[in-house]
């Protein structure tokens, strides 16, 4: 076991992404739609692809926006799909997301020649190779990893959406019409908080890619859950959780010498399970059979 | 038997309502007085909560407004407050039972501002007035049915608005706490509020209420009770329903039926 500057970078990058993942889940949760942070995860591909062919570059602001718009676009279908068409929500959601990411995977093929970028990247991930990704300025000052940047930036910035629109955030999520009965616009919370989503998801699909971030988004607020009954607590509890994911993940990842994103989800469901087991309400028969002593007596 | 008044608090003018082409409020013309404890009354699905619904700009009318206050809604909403059916929302909310009291008060705060201790202390009063309290700081998951329905009433109090509309606040309460509700809803009216409330229980509205709408669809009656709550506006109000329960009592009383007798 080694702490040297790489592993402490690659766990405080871990651990930033899934702490701003699991700050949003907190809120997809209470507002029971984590299936929804899922869609918005894969529906980004094609606004992905079209941003990288604008600009030409996986690094770009257009790729950020593109997905953005996407992310934004599902939500809406999803919305369609369900008061307009009258389609159940997890069937708008399945419709929605496969139907946008096919479109992803069509435009990744079409313009494969032009476009350093496979599924495999989109869908995986890999935060191993980021101590060699760096950000280096034109006069050849080396300021870190890049992926950290963006990590801290993203941490930034959902931790500032959440302090300002707390209130909003909460009202809503608990009780929609009344928040509209008093003038908070639901709808415009939901949207920015969807818009959070999908950034968050773009900016972290490079180092844990898209499937790991819908487990970062729903697995630590959900263990959190279990433990909390007031929502700072569980803002806090879920903060503490990915910070323990990205530490336990990396040195786990890096003594049996597999995937590190892989390893922090397996711990992050781990401790899921560990929650469950010890809070959940299990039938008498799970617990034993030994009889009371109440019983032996009478 | 609709009684209209001069300054009205609430104007409702040809109000129609439909889902998916199926009328379910058709030409509701009406107009409330100030400082009165008004009852909805009406059989399910007769639009009770559709109306209430409408006035809040939470469904949008096909034909038909609204004026609260002489006034269009967005002008007036930080008067006028809500509460909606204790079935509306998810009660296993990691909050406590101040934390939902005080988002009563979120309206009035704006964009961005916290709530600090004036809003605390308008929450806490709120609570004192419904009585709970001793269950500030519990979680709103562990309260029964009543409990949760009192927080809801605390919640709408907190705004401290002028006009009240209340959906079902009694239901699930039990016969002590919806006698103390209706006293706090009378002080209410008397100190000059205006409190609209969706209501079940003919027996009670008839001991509570100052106004009582009657509702089926179309408005059958709207006016002081003493005028409204006839048998002959109940019948038209509740149809064959009503009937039917009249009839079984008759038939009961006519062959001295009593089930423990025998």
């Amino acid at each position: 076991m080694t702490v040297d500057t790489n592993a402490l970078l690659i766990i405080l990058t871990g651990a930033l992404i899934s702490i701003s993942c699991g700050f949003l889940g907190v809120f997809l949760l209470l507002r029971k739609m984590s299936m929804t942070g899922d869609a918005i995860s894969h529906a980004v591909l094609p606004g992905i692809v079209i941003g990288y062919f604008v600009s030409g570059s996986q690094r770009s602001v257009e790729v950020i926006i593109g997905a953005g718009l996407l992310g934004i676009l599902s939500t809406l279908m999803i919305d369609a799909l369900r008061k307009k068409a009258k389609v159940q929500l997890d069937a708008s959601i399945g419709i929605t997301f496969t139907l946008l990411f096919a479109i992803g995977i069509i435009l990744i093929n079409l313009f494969a020649y032009k476009v350093d970028l496979d599924q495999e990247c989109v869908l995986y991930g890999e935060i191993a190779y980021l101590p060699i990704d760096l950000w280096i300025t034109q006069n050849g000052l080396n300021l870190g990893p890049r992926i950290t940047w963006l990590a801290g930036l993203n941490f930034f910035l959902v931790s500032g959406f959440i302090y300002l629109l707390f209130k909003e955030l909460s009202l809503t999520s608990f009780d929609e019409n009344f928040s509209s009965a008093i003038g908070i616009p639901a709808k415009g919370v939901n949207l920015a908080l969807m818009s959070m989503v999908s950034y968050t998801t773009v900016s972290s699909f490079e180092s844990v890619g898209a499937i790991l971030v819908v487990a970062l988004l729903v697995v630590p607020p959900s263990t959190a859950y279990l433990w909390t009954k007031g929502l700072i607590p569980l803002l806090r509890l879920t903060a503490a959780l990915g910070i323990l994911i990205a530490i336990l993940g990396y040195y786990l990842a890096f003594w049996i010498d597999s995937s590190i994103a892989g390893m922090m989800v397996a711990v992050a469901g781990a401790f899921f399970f560990g929650s469950a087991l010890i809070k959940g309400k299990w039938p008498q028969m799970l617990r034993g059979t030994s009889p009371s002593p109440e019983s032996l007596l009478s | 038997m609709i009684t209209h008044v001069s300054q009205p608090v609430l104007e409702v003018h040809d109000l129609t309502v439909s889902y998916e082409q199926h009328p379910v409020l058709w030409n509701v013309d009406l107009s409330l007085p100030a400082g009165k404890l008004i009852g909805i009354l009406g059989p399910n699905g007769a639009g009770k909560s559709t109306l209430i619904k409408s006035i809040m700009g939470l469904i949008t009318p096909t034909s038909g407004y609204v004026k609260i206050f002489d006034k269009a809604l967005p002008e007036v909403r930080s008067r006028i407050s809500y509460v909606p059916q204790r079935e509306s929302v998810d009660w296993n909310f990691p909050a406590s039972v101040l934390d939902v009291v005080v988002m009563g008060t979120y309206g009035k705060l704006g964009l961005f501002r916290r709530p600090g201790k004036k809003e605390i202390q308008v929450a806490q009063n709120a609570l004192e007035q419904v009585g709970m309290t001793p269950f500030a700081s519990r979680q709103i998951a562990e309260l029964s049915g009543g409990q949760q329905q009192r927080v809801f009433i605390a919640r709408a109090l907190a705004q401290q608005a002028d006009l009240y509309l209340m959906d079902e606040p009694f239901a699930g309460v039990d016969m002590a706490t919806e006698t103390a509700i209706f006293q706090l809803l009378q002080d209410m009216a008397a100190a000059g509020k205006t409190v609209l409330v969706v209501h079940h229980d003919i027996h009670s509205a008839m001991n509570f209420f100052d106004w009582v709408i009657m509702l089926n669809l179309h408005l059958v009656a709207s006016g002081p009770k003493e005028q409204v709550v006839t048998e002959e506006l109940l019948r038209k109000t509740y149809g064959g329903k009503l009937n039917l329960l009249t009839q079984v009592t008759d038939l009961i009383r006519k062959q001295d039926f009593n089930p423990l007798k025998r």
